[in-house]
């Protein structure tokens, strides 16, 4: 339990600290059907009955649904309909659609009606109004000490989460604001909090660099939070003035944060296939963080026992420089950033990566569907261009694309030990 | 010097100012043998659920009529105990505690309860409450987000709300809380949302919480050896949502608890003490005398929070229980060690039977295999041999009354994926529907589990039982009877058709030399909403209270 305690807050702040790409657009529709069936199962069958068969009477049977009604029925699944709770702030926009698909093809029985067949083909048809706190611009909240992620710049910013939000914006024609905010790693905040805090306090239409880790989505991470520290903060909203935490949505995924393997040039690295593998080397483990875990929980007893443990922060991969240790597995973003600060370096990145990684999306508070719907179009757009390898170049950052599933589900202890 | 005889008065007239004041706890004790009131649920601290009362009796009662009825204006699945005291019927449904004047059903006072919009997500099986306990001019009830409360009996007012737990991540409550040697005791609900489940006692001048029991333990605790290294215990399940029993005279509390979670028994190897287990509690500090588990390691919902019946049968001490298993147990109360268990149902198909040196289950190959992942069909199904609604107990003839099921499951456990208040099954299921009836009500001996009759329903029925002196078996069917049985032979004596399905508890008092019979109509909870059996569609919900007497 204690091991447990601890890694949810390493994987919030691992989180933190990288960024990376795209959702799965290419499902088949027995694929939407199949993940309509178990989201249906797992949310709705404790009240409409096993596979959609219920005699009606202490609870609606959605066989009798119409079927040419999905707005109305993503309203009910949302905001609650008579005696039926809302789901909205734990069902996500994927999930809704699937449900959708489960109920009007009538658990798979019949065909997708014409009129949800022509929903889905109205990708063409203009996009609603994008719903903005402010007419005609495009405010993003971005961590000015974000590491190759967003940086502030004298005129400007850098990294993948600025440049997209900047062209996100101009794909939209609005006018792009960035609100920089301090990412500090207080006790009592994490990432996740600070970005849904800025959100729901309305200081900003998105926030990019968001890692779409389904616990993170699926609830609001607790009933109110502090705000992080921005520029322009009035001085009476300090740590004591807490803001009311909405529900999010999150946006298709635009690039993945990795785990790598980073070494002292020259160290003789033989084939990896798993992190075992890396016995026999003087490995450095960052004590807290989500590459440290996984070193201990898939290495061997004697790498483990033999491994330097170190503090975590900037100065880890600065003792590696220093010969303390030859080899630590960390996130690429930590890497890039450490080698934009120091040119002169003898640390390498190695070919290899870890299964485990993070999507990263822009998030944005709920109930907005026209600002999804322009973010997603955005994304899609920026992907289908190649743009987005080149932004994360711009900053020095090694770029790669999200791979599915889109959101990680929940990862347990047994998890992180069964992935190789 | 005071001579021992002083002593004696004196302590008995302590006793007798004791029992002056309302519904002291000596009362409660009383309560089998002072039909004028019905105090503690199931008819008694035995939970027995017979009564001596016999004005209403097999000769007289194909003239049973209804005195009166009252709307619950609800349309859930009503299942609450009634409480008598003093002329009055207190009973809850999910959203309202309400106080009638028993003798006509007029309302006195109705309360009614708030919780988020939200809560009903964490219900797994209809949104229900089972009623109040009373004590000292107070009643105490649960709501489904979780908290207990107290009201004053004389307005409805509450007196105290103490919040149990958060319910977002899976917890609610429906239980009715038992009063035991001035503690309250409650158990919490959620086994299929990956909780931890509990059981709690509270003060009940105050509220506050008096301990707190686990029934998964946590690592380096005692019962943690029978849980595989990890956090499967966080989220082990074993809740603890049925009425408990209180033994006055061995001041023990007996609470049965719930499955283990998720279903996926292979990811949990041990035995998972204390899901699925029947406990003997301290009621002043909750400390576990003894445990009884009556399914290890269980990948089927196998429940063992059903009533646990008190009783002496040659001479012993016992407790009975017809578990979800299919067994029905005898258990020696005063250490927990098993004297019987035969099953009750036809179809019990995951153990051959139950070890009577280890108590523990021999297990068929169907249960190997569903924990090693493999598709099976098993029977009874996760609705049990019979499912929650309790039994009664004519300790006279030595016969137990059971509404069975007669239903299967085809199963495979899979991955179980973890999300905070959402369900946590790890397993694909479906019915296995029979030819013919899926339930019977039966009368067995709980010593061999045979069947003195057996009586046939296409539905199952799936509420309380209540047996009397006068020779008849009372309890209603979910397509809308009221029915009574002789419990001698099993023939059906009287029917009363009451517009919507019944899955309440039927009780009996006597006000004025009048013998009636009170329970709820209401259809709908886990049969209505998980089984799709759309012959239901024709039986609507709208929950109403029904009191009948010979006339």
């Amino acid at each position: 339990m204690r091991k447990m305690k601890k890694l949810i807050p390493v994987l919030a702040m691992g989180l933190a600290i990288f960024g990376s790409p795209a959702l799965s657009d290419g499902k088949t529709a027995d694929e939407i059907l199949a993940f309509g069936a178990t989201t249906y199962k797992q949310f709705c069958s404790h009240c409409h009955g096993l596979n959609m068969v219920n005699p009606g009477t202490s609870s609606y049977d959605l066989r009798r649904w119409p079927r040419d009604n999905r707005e109305g029925f993503e309203s009910a699944v949302l905001n609650g309909k008579g005696d039926m709770p809302a789901w909205g702030d734990i069902l996500l926009p994927e999930e809704v659609e699937a449900l959708w698909h489960y109920v009007a093809t009538r658990a798979g029985k019949e065909p997708l009606p014409e009129d949800s067949a022509a929903m889905e083909g109205a990708k063409d048809a203009p996009l609603p109004q994008p719903e903005l706190i402010r007419d005609g611009t495009l405010h993003a909240c971005l961590a000015r000490n974000g590491g190759v992620m967003s940086a502030k710049r004298s005129r400007g910013g850098i990294g993948i989460d600025h440049d997209i939000a900047e062209a996100l914006a101009a794909g939209m024609g609005l006018d792009f604001v960035p609100v920089w905010f301090e990412s500090e790693q207080e006790e009592e905040t994490t990432p996740v909090k600070d970005t849904v805090a800025l959100l729901s306090h309305d200081l900003c239409d998105i926030a990019p660099g968001f890692a779409l880790y389904q616990p993170a989505l699926s609830q609001t991470p607790g009933d109110r939070a502090p705000l992080p520290r921005w520029e322009d903060r009035p001085e009476h909203m300090d740590q004591r003035y807490q803001v009311d935490l909405r529900p999010i949505a999150v946006s298709d995924p635009y690039a993945r944060m990795e785990i790598g393997l980073v070494y002292r040039d020259g160290v003789e690295i033989g084939p990896i296939e798993t992190v075992a593998d890396l016995e026999g080397l003087k490995l450095g483990l960052e004590q807290g963080t989500l590459p440290g875990v996984i070193t201990i929980r898939q290495g061997t007893d004697r790498m483990v026992r033999d491994a330097d443990t170190r503090n975590p922060g900037p100065q880890f991969l600065w003792e590696m420089e220093e010969g303390v240790f030859d080899a630590a597995l960390v996130t690429v973003g930590a890497y890039d950033f450490h080698r934009r600060q120091n040119l002169v370096s003898v640390l390498k990145l190695h070919d290899y990566r870890h299964p485990l990684g993070f999507n990263l999306g822009v998030a944005m508070l709920g109930g907005k569907p026209g600002l999804l719907a322009h973010v997603d179009a955005g994304i899609a757009a920026l992907a289908a261009s190649d743009a987005l390898a080149p932004m994360a170049a711009r900053a020095g950052a090694h770029y790669a694309a999200p791979r599915p599933p889109a959101v990680q589900p929940r990862l347990s202890l047994r998890d992180i030990i069964a992935l190789r | 010097m005071k001579s021992p005889s002083f002593i004696a008065a004196t302590v008995a007239g302590l006793l007798l100012a004791a029992s002056a004041s309302a519904q002291s706890e000596a009362d409660l004790r009383a309560d089998q043998s002072t039909p004028g009131d019905v105090l503690v649920y199931g008819m008694g601290y035995d939970q027995t659920r017979h009564s001596a009362l016999d004005q209403i009796n097999t000769a007289n009662v194909g003239d049973l009529s209804p005195v009166w009825t009252y709307s619950l204006s609800d349309g859930r699945g009503q299942e609450s105990f009634p409480i008598i005291h003093d002329g009055r019927m207190y009973l809850t449904t999910h959203n309202s505690t309400i106080a009638l004047d028993a003798a006509t059903g007029r309302q006195i006072w109705k309360t009614m309860l708030d919780y988020p919009a939200e809560t009903p997500r964490v219900a797994c099986c209809g949104i229900v409450n089972r009623g109040v306990a009373i004590l000292d001019g107070t009643l105490f009830r649960t709501t489904l987000d979780a908290h207990v409360i107290a009201i004053d009996a004389a307005t409805g007012e509450e007196k105290w709300r103490t919040n149990s737990i958060d319910f977002k991540s899976g917890y609610s409550m429906t239980v009715t809380p038992l009063v035991a040697d001035g503690v309250l005791i409650v158990g919490i609900s959620g086994g299929e949302y990956g909780i931890r489940g509990y059981i709690e006692g509270y003060d009940p001048a105050t509220g506050e919480r008096l301990w707190r029991t686990y029934t998964v333990p946590a690592p380096g605790e005692p019962g943690s050896e029978t849980w595989p290294e990890g956090d499967a215990w966080e989220r082990g399940g074993g809740p603890a949502w049925l009425t408990g029993t209180y033994d006055p005279e061995l001041n023990t509390v007996y609470w049965g608890t719930g499955n283990a979670a998720s279903w996926n028994a292979g990811l949990r190897p041990g035995d998972n003490l204390y899901t699925n287990t029947i406990l003997a509690l301290d009621p002043k500090t909750g400390g576990i005398k003894w445990h009884y588990q009556t399914s290890p390691n269980d990948p089927f919902d196998y429940d063992a929070t059903n009533e646990l019946v008190l009783t002496e049968i040659d001479g012993r001490k016992v407790l009975m229980q017809a578990n979800r298993n299919g067994f029905f147990y005898v258990i020696d109360r005063t250490d927990g060690k098993l004297i019987a268990a035969n099953p009750f149902v036809d179809r019990v198909e995951w153990a051959s039977s139950i070890d009577l040196e280890t108590g523990r289950p021999n297990h068929t190959d169907i249960y190997t295999k569903a924990v090693a992942g493999e598709q099976v069909t098993y029977w009874p199904s996760a609705f049990g041999g019979k499912n929650w609604a309790p039994i009664s107990y004519d300790s006279a003839s030595q016969t137990a009354f059971i509404n069975t099921f007669r239903i299967g499951m085809n199963y495979k456990a899979v991955e179980p994926q973890y999300r905070p208040g959402v369900f946590y099954f790890g397993a694909e299921f479906s019915w296995d529907w029979p030819e013919g009836h899926r339930g019977e009500l039966r009368a067995i001996d709980p010593m061999t589990g045979a069947v003195k009759w057996s009586q046939p329903s296409d539905i199952p029925r799936n509420a309380g039982i209540l047996s009397t002196a006068g020779g008849i078996v009372f309890t209603g069917a979910q397509t809308g009877e009221f029915e009574v049985f002789d419990a001698d032979t099993g023939e059906k004596l009287w029917e009363y058709f009451a517009g919507t399905g019944t899955v309440g508890q039927p009780v009996t008092w006597e006000h004025d030399g009048t013998q009636y019979i009170t329970m709820l109509a209401g259809g709908g909870a886990v049969y209505s909403l998980f089984s799709g059996d759309e012959r239901l569609a024709a039986v609507p919900t709208g929950g109403s209270v029904w009191t009948f007497a010979v006339k």
